[in-house]
């Protein structure tokens, strides 16, 4: 049975994992250890990368001992070793990159050098055996798209954001409002006791023909309802976060309907839509997709939280799958800080994709 | 026992193995290079681990330089170091590339203060001093290059590494004898894995940065928060 160890270092946390393939379809989860770095960058009210990269390489190799131990396994029995290689902090993907490599020429097993975001895209296959085509909606603190997921490393890209990610315009708006760092999950907790029709926010890019995304005018609007308000209140607070959450997850069902309309253009009916990235761990924005999903006739897919946010498994997922098909890299590879899915699709403007 | 001994910290990449019971080489190459580190490290240990009988299992010990040096560098041996250490089940000691470069300076006539010196950019050298046999005279540290020269007290300096030059010239001003011996950027790989085979093996290696990411807490600036509801 295929074991492969998966490695996963290209942001803010560290993780190890590692992941059977079940002969029945999708896999098994052996361990799964995650160490987050949210502590050593609170201060800083943001990731900032050269801590990143000094922690990463002062616990990698106890948390890889530990996903092994944890599994039951020695490395002489897996099957391969994979590393995401990007995209993200070029210093904290070198870390990763070079013990997976490391690994892999010391146990002579092969090695796999994983795009992160093919990590979130194939989660839905680790979990739920589905197969492709399906509609992938990925977003996170650094990326929203849509994607046809096709195959493996075979992706269209149907849609992008042409400035913040949906993660990021939730921690911009929460560092606005004085919450703590980091801010997308507090946005959430604040916008429960909120009212979401309290502001007019405006909805870019809603009804447009293409399914990108444009965030930066939606939070310069919460900026200056707040402003025009200030000094701010509990319940102030509270409703501007329901209605800015209120406004994306209507930009978001909005781009996903055009989303839709595209793939099935393109590549007849998906097999499902998935949701990806640590917004996916968002309960309205998962109560939204799931009204969506119902509406549209279509299986939804939102892995549990721990497999949206950053995570080891993953990226040992995308190593079997790579492997399967003998996608196998050599000790040469280089990171890839910038590394589209969709090699064909133009650069997105800011680099998110 | 036999050591591999890695070396990514400064301007090459270099790995050798050395049978310490014999003081024999076994394995030795180096690539001078001022960035691509991480692509070409693997690659190159596979080579000289190639030339070594049982390969890999035959190792007893790896030992990296930990800086100070490129703070890149310095991780891409550290990461592939304790991993490596990790999948054969050996020690992983750390080596200063201060001690490494200074390595082969100790002991020679006519004796002099040994002074490692790596230029750190902006007027600023990772530095550290030894006494003639080799023992720390001072610590390694960052430092303008003067107020490094000013802490070695009287010549005759024996300098090596990049920031040789700059302090010999420092200290020729102050009336000092320096003697620039080698301004390589780099040590010599046999020298890290000699001073490997003495480090304590219980005391896994660990990044020597001597400098503290470029990083300012930040005031949280935000819209004007009502008297009862202070930031939380």
């Amino acid at each position: 049975m295929m074991r492969v160890l998966g490695i996963e270092t290209t942001c803010d946390e560290t993780a190890a994992s590692v992941v059977q393939l079940r002969p029945s379809g999708g896999g098994d989860i052996l361990s799964n250890e995650v160490m987050s770095q949210i502590a050593e960058h609170a201060a800083y009210g943001g990731v900032v990368p050269e801590i990143a990269a000094r922690a990463h390489v002062d616990v990698l190799d106890h948390l890889i001992k530990r996903a092994l131990d944890k599994a039951g396994m020695k490395l002489s029995q897996l099957d391969g070793i994979a590393a995401a290689a990007g995209p993200g902090l070029v210093g904290g993907v070198i870390v990763g990159l070079t013990a997976g490599k490391a690994l892999a020429l010391a146990t002579r097993k092969p090695f796999l050098a994983v795009n992160h975001l093919e990590g979130h895209a194939l989660t839905a296959r680790l979990t739920d055996g589905i197969a492709f085509p399906y509609l992938l909606l990925l977003v996170s603190g650094g990326h929203t798209q849509l994607l046809a997921v096709k195959g493996v490393g075979d992706y269209v890209r149907l849609g992008t954001t042409l400035d913040d990610a949906v993660g990021e315009a939730f921690d911009k708006v929460a560092k606005m409002l004085g919450l703590p760092y980091p801010g997308g999950p507090q946005v959430e907790k604040q916008a429960l006791h909120g009212d979401p029709e309290r502001f007019t926010l405006p909805r870019p890019m809603m009804g447009r023909p293409n399914a990108d995304f444009s965030l930066s005018g939606l939070k310069t609007a919460v900026r200056i309802e707040a402003e025009r308000i200030s000094p701010l209140t509990k319940t102030d607070v509270a409703d501007l976060c329901a209605s800015f959450q209120a406004a994306i997850v209507d930009v978001l069902a909005d781009r996903i309907r055009v989303a839709l309309q595209r793939f099935e253009t393109q590549l007849g009916a998906p097999s499902a839509l998935v949701v990806a990235g640590g917004v996916a761990a968002n309960g309205a924005i998962r109560r939204a997709l799931s009204r969506f999903a119902g509406e549209a006739g279509l299986h939804l897919i939102v892995p549990s939280p721990v497999l949206c946010t950053d995570n080891g498994a993953m990226i040992a997922w995308a190593g079997i799958e790579r492997l399967g098909l003998g996608m196998i890299d050599d000790l040469t590879f280089a990171p890839r800080p910038r590394w589209p899915l969709d090699g064909k699709a133009e650069l997105s403007l800011n680099g998110k994709a | 026992m036999i050591i591999l001994a890695l070396d990514t910290s400064l301007s090459a990449v270099a790995a050798c193995v050395l049978n310490a019971d014999t003081n024999q080489v076994l394995a030795y190459e180096t690539i001078g290079m001022e960035r691509g580190h991480a692509e070409a490290l693997l690659p190159l240990v596979d080579r000289v681990m190639a030339r070594v009988e049982g390969g890999f299992s035959a190792l007893g010990r790896v030992a990296v330089t930990i800086g100070p040096g490129s703070f890149t560098g310095i991780r891409v041996g550290v990461a592939a170091a304790r991993a490596l250490g990790l999948a054969c089940e050996v020690p992983v000691v750390g080596v200063s590339t201060l001690a490494a470069l200074a390595a082969p300076m100790m002991n020679l006539e006519p004796p002099a203060t040994v002074i490692a010196a790596i230029d750190a950019r902006h007027g600023q050298i990772y530095v550290q001093a030894f006494t003639p046999e080799g023992r720390t005279l001072i610590s390694a540290r960052i430092a303008s290059v003067r107020d490094a020269v000013r802490l070695f007290g009287g010549g005759p300096l024996r300098v090596v590494g990049s920031g040789a030059q700059a302090v010999a010239i420092e200290a020729w001003t102050m009336g000092l004898k320096a003697d620039v011996a080698d301004v390589l950027n780099a040590p010599d790989i046999v020298y890290v894995a000699r001073l490997g085979l003495l480090a304590d093996p219980s005391v896994s290696a660990r990044p020597l940065y001597l400098k503290a990411p470029d990083a300012k807490p930040q005031a949280a600036k935000h819209i004007p928060l009502a008297g009862s509801n202070q930031p939380f």
